[in-house]
């Protein structure tokens, strides 16, 4: 079985569990196993936009080097935000041999930017192929409307992620499609939910996030999906003020793409952590005879 | 033994004055092979060039030096008053001793001054007496011209030089010429239509009997050199017998099948036999054999039915022609950045998200909706319009790093354009900075805001999103510090203007350079606009960058200028300081070919009477060489020189240091 | 040899150098220094060339064998060739023939390459005034004179 060098983060191992567990599950039922590092810590939780502000490289630059030390060659990532910190603090280690030279000064420990940083959905899409996932699918989600929701941190800045187009992406879609959903494109899919604002100004948040739900559910979205831990916090967390501020809204679930590819793959419910969302999806799939 | 004459110059005291050019001469006339040497106040005078004219012929000199000011300035002067008293003029030679030594060591007791003077002078004298005579080199110009494309620059260069009395053959790659000019509705800043103006020079261009116009054709390779080209140009087979077809458009009427028109940029279809505009020049159809089924299926052949000449050839082959010219134009033109890269706008995702050059077709009264403003995807007329600048343009992390030069104003014109023809329309546009700069141009813009009521805002688009049948336009207004949201009927972005594709390769066949937009370079931005560093290769038109009508066709005739400036006469004259092989050492390493900035060296093959080949070994073309010598140091044989700084000169000199 | 002649009469050791230049570039930056009357040191003597893609490194060894002290190259900057490529050719040479002049036993201190253009009068001034000084400290370059008289004799 092809083994894939893991990094959770520590969202993963908290409130965003089902994150982790349902893509655990997901792999082995695709036939790959992830492998957790045996060694990490938190990635920094933001890349540091000033640039000599190198300090906030160490962080991510260690996790690095460790999975560089444990010998994969690549590591993975589920949740977004550690997927844009890792992959673009490995980018500079490769690219700038000063600022490389400046971080091993920190971390006492030379790491080149040799391995590759990479996203559960490279894998599906790359390494397994969406074809492949389709045969897979036991459970075919037919019928229900889902929209992707990508946010910012997958995919940008674009030279640096490199993962899809920034500007209309369709990975996940394509994803959804495998699953036998129908995919619902709108405008607001990689529009920012607030992010770390959901800390000081959640009214910022509940509008923003208030922008994505209606224009997903404008769409006629029953569903959305996403990578991101954050992204999937401040969209449930704010529905309750969209729903009372916009007439005519239904809620809309909002869950990690890994729970849905667990649901179709035929994955117990249980073990994909549905009950820890807010909104739950079950009335969802009953409703549509899933 | 030589017999060198040595004149030091005083200039007044500008030398005198650091220099004793007294003893200066007078050691010259020390060394072996000078017969005569003195000083002179002012040698560049007429008494001073006569002194030398004289002193030529009395001492029967072979060789001259002046020590004076810098051969940048005077050695022309000297050259010329040898060559009058029959010395051959590259016999007469220059030491630096004004700018190199007088001028920049101030010692007055002229101690640093004379040593230094002195040894300028010996050197010189070394390298003097190793100077062979050289002779003017004569190259034969054949007087045709070659204009690589058939826009408005290329025409126009066509005309004046069909006009200057010489033969032109122009070679057009799509059915008609025109280029991108006959897609333009109406023209900036004076707003005449762009097909009444156009027209009539493409009329003139099929009548000239001077100009031999090879449209559906390409250039596939040009050999040679200024004054004697050889060029290549495939003929694309049009399955249309060009002598026999009458341009009646019999066989377009009854053509049953289409395809999308590359004329009309996709927003309507044309026939598959078909000419790309109804004034096309030559008004000759070709058949589009992709979308053919006679040729994918063997099926139709309606054409061939129909047509009274009998001028369809579905069995037609490209052929390819060979044409000798002396000079050649360039003007490939432009293309518009493909929309595709900037998916924040939704072009290709949304129908009515369209481009400028797509909005000039829709205002062109002979475009697919007959001039009326009406969005391709539902043919409804656009109340509100929302003109986006700057897309690819000033934008090095997506586009390029340079302004597009004619965005600003045409925007400015459809924003007028559509306003004159739907008067309850509003136009929107986003810009970045508005370069209006030229005749009457600020005035335009001005005219299209105040009058035509368009809506400016200073600010980028962030987003554009459909809604409801509405292209809703998401942006910043830095002017007014605010977010604004416009919901529109339809988009036109002002994409970049972008060098054609293709164009590196073409610079590589005819040996010329471009930058890395794929630009032809001048040679020299300023002062040699046209030329290229290829001699006898002129540039016209946006094939070196985004430029507006009027200067493609200042360029046209500017190049067409520099050729007939060429053809002047039957042969040219050029410097003899150009490399030469010495057959019997060289040893085909062939290093010298690769290192040639010029392509000036090729591979020769020697054959006896017989025609076997007897060896190889590498040939200088005179007519192409710079003189730059890069060759002459490459060479590990030592076969070649380069004359006028021979290796045996060049050691003269380094021994008498 | 007069100059040196002189230069032992002041007692004081003058270096001579001999620079290559390119005839488009460098020779007329250092026109300009004269049109525009700077100073400077009174040491080099300037062999032009059409271009530094000419210049044989056998013409830098001959130099020095000749009595320089010193030897500059100096061309038009990269990118500015009148023959669009010249300096380039020079420049690769000139890495490939750095290090075979070490070997033969002559300080890079006493080699220098540089690019002048037509209108920096200033640089070529620094230039000169900064070879002169740095070569000065070196002192005469001997190892080769004997060469020549080998050869000569």
């Amino acid at each position: 079985m092809m083994k894939i060098p893991y990094y959770p983060g520590c969202t993963l191992n908290t409130v965003a569990k089902g994150l982790d567990t349902s893509a655990r599950e997901s792999a082995a039922a695709l036939g790959f196993e992830m492998e957790e590092l045996k060694g990490w810590n938190c990635c920094g939780a933001a890349f540091p936009l000033t640039p000599d502000n190198l300090i906030g490289l160490t962080a991510p630059a260690k996790v690095l080097l460790n999975a560089k030390k444990e010998g994969g060659g690549s590591v993975m990532t589920l949740c977004s935000v550690c997927y844009n910190v890792l992959k673009r603090t490995n980018r500079v280690l490769r690219d700038d041999k000063e600022k490389r030279s400046i971080v091993t000064g920190f971390i006492e420990e030379d790491y080149d930017g040799s391995i590759d940083v990479i996203h559960y959905l490279e894998v599906l899409r790359d390494r397994v192929g969406f074809e492949k996932i389709k045969e897979a699918v036991k459970r075919p989600l037919k019928g229900i409307r889902a929209g992707a929701y990508y946010g910012c941190m997958l995919l940008r800045p674009f030279k640096e992620m490199g993962i899809d187009d920034h500007e209309a992406p369709t990975i996940m879609e394509g994803l959804l499609r495998a699953l036998g959903c129908e995919a619902v494109d709108f405008p607001d899919k990689a529009e920012c939910c607030g992010a770390h604002l959901a800390m000081t100004r959640t009214d910022i948040v509940e509008r923003l996030s208030g922008n994505v739900m209606r224009s997903a559910a404008g769409r006629g979205a029953e569903l959305i999906v996403t990578s991101c831990p954050l992204c999937q916090y401040n969209l449930e967390k704010s529905q309750k003020k969209t729903l009372e501020e916009t007439p005519g809204y239904r809620e809309v679930p909002v869950v990690y793409f890994t729970q849905l590819l667990g649901l179709a793959l035929g994955q117990d419910e249980d073990t994909l952590g549905l009950g820890k969302n807010l909104w739950d999806i079950r009335p969802l799939l009953k409703s549509k005879g899933v | 033994m030589a017999r060198i004459g040595v004149f030091v110059c005083q200039c007044g005291n500008n030398i005198e004055g650091t220099v004793d050019t007294k003893k200066v001469a007078e050691e010259a006339q020390k060394l072996p092979g000078v017969v005569y040497s003195r000083n002179y106040k002012f040698m560049c005078s007429s008494p001073g060039q006569e002194m030398l004219k004289e002193a030529i012929k009395k001492h029967r000199l072979d060789g001259v030096l002046v020590s004076a000011c810098s051969p940048h300035m005077h050695e022309k002067t000297f050259r010329k008053a040898s060559d009058a008293a029959g010395l051959n003029p590259f016999r007469c030679e220059m030491a630096n001793i004004r700018e190199q030594c007088s001028w920049v060591h101030h010692d007055r007791t002229k101690k640093t001054g004379t040593v230094k003077g002195n040894d300028l002078t010996r050197m010189a004298i070394e390298r003097l007496k190793r100077n062979r005579p050289l002779k003017k080199i004569n190259i034969p110009v054949t007087r045709r011209a070659l204009v690589i494309g058939g826009g408005i620059a290329g025409i126009q260069a066509a005309l004046d030089i069909a006009e200057g009395g010489r033969e032109v053959i122009l070679v057009e790659r799509e059915p008609s010429i025109g280029g991108n000019m006959a897609r333009l509705s109406e023209t900036f800043p004076t707003m005449d239509c762009s097909q009444c103006i156009l027209t009539p020079k493409m009329v003139e261009v099929e009548l000239n009997e001077k100009i031999k116009l090879y449209a559906y054709s390409e250039v596939e390779k040009v050999d040679g050199y200024i004054g004697n080209f050889t060029v290549r140009i495939r003929r694309k087979a049009k399955y249309v017998d060009e002598d026999l077809c009458t341009g009646c458009g019999e066989c377009i009427e009854k053509c049953p099948f289409k395809a999308g028109s590359e004329f009309e940029l996709g927003l309507t279809s044309r026939k598959v036999i078909y000419t790309p505009f109804p004034q096309s020049v030559p008004n000759i159809p070709v058949i589009d054999a992709p979308n053919c089924p006679k040729f994918q299926k063997d099926k139709c052949g309606a054409c061939a039915v129909v047509c009274g000449p009998k001028a369809i050839d579905f069995k037609q082959k490209d052929t390819v022609v060979e044409e000798k010219v002396g000079a050649v134009v360039v003007a490939t033109g432009y293309q518009m950045m493909p929309n595709e890269r900037f998916g924040e706008y939704g072009y290709g995702r949304f129908k009515d998200v369209i481009s400028g050059m797509q909005f000039e077709r829709l205002a062109s009264s002979s475009g697919p909706t007959g001039g009326e403003i009406r969005r391709p995807s539902d043919g409804k007329v656009p109340e509100t319009v929302v003109f986006i600048q700057c897309v690819g343009s000033r934008d090095e992390a997506k586009g390029v790093s340079y302004c597009s030069k004619v965005c600003c104003m045409y925007t400015a014109k459809h924003t007028m354009l559509f306003r004159h023809k739907v008067k309850s329309g509003q136009a929107y546009v986003f810009y970045m900075d508005i370069r209006a700069g030229g005749k009457r141009y600020e005035e335009f813009v001005r005219k299209a805001i105040e009058k035509d009521g368009a809506m400016y805002l200073r600010g980028r688009v962030s987003r554009v999103y459909e809604k409801d049948g509405k292209v809703v336009v998401c942006g910043a207004d830095t002017l007014s510090n605010s977010q604004v949201e416009i919901e529109a009927d339809m988009v036109v972005l002002a994409t970049a203007v972008v060098s054609r594709k293709g164009s590196d390769g073409l610079a590589r066949t005819i040996g010329i350079g471009s930058d890395r937009h794929g630009f032809y370079n001048e040679y020299h931005p300023k002062l040699k606009p046209v030329e290229t560093v290829n001699a006898g290769i002129y540039l016209a038109g946006a094939c070196m960058g985004p430029m507006d009508i009027p200067e493609s066709v200042n360029m046209g005739s500017a190049a067409a200028g520099k050729v007939l400036g060429l053809f002047s006469s039957e042969e040219m004259a050029r410097e003899p300081i150009v490399a030469n092989v010495n057959e019997r050492v060289c040893n085909a390493c062939w290093d010298c070919v690769v290192a040639c900035p010029y392509s000036a060296i090729e591979r020769f093959t020697v054959k006896n009477g017989q025609g076997d080949v007897m060896g190889m070994h590498a040939k200088v073309n005179e007519g192409v060489c710079q003189g730059c010598g890069v060759c002459v140091a490459a060479c590990r044989s030592k076969a070649i020189d380069l004359a006028g700084y021979t290796d045996e000169q060049v050691f003269a000199a380094i021994n008498a240091f | 040899m007069s100059e040196h002649a002189q230069y032992e009469q002041t007692g004081a050791f003058e270096p001579k150098i001999m620079a290559f230049v390119c005839n488009w570039c460098t020779y007329a930056g250092a026109d300009l220094a004269g049109t525009s009357r700077l100073e400077y040191r009174p040491n080099v003597r300037i062999i032009k060339l059409p271009c530094t893609g000419r210049i044989d490194p056998l013409f830098i060894i001959k130099a020095f064998e000749n009595g320089a002290d010193g030897v500059l190259v100096s061309g038009c900057h990269p990118g500015d060739c009148h023959y669009t490529t010249g300096n380039y050719h020079a420049r690769r040479r000139w890495i490939a023939f750095k290090s075979l002049m070490e070997f033969t036993g002559i300080d890079m201190r006493r080699l220098h390459f540089s690019w002048v253009s037509a209108s920096e009068a200033i640089k070529w001034v620094d230039l000169i005034n900064g070879i002169t000084e740095e070569v000065k400290i070196l002192g005469p370059f001997v190892e080769y004179k004997g060469l020549k008289g080998e050869e000569n004799g």
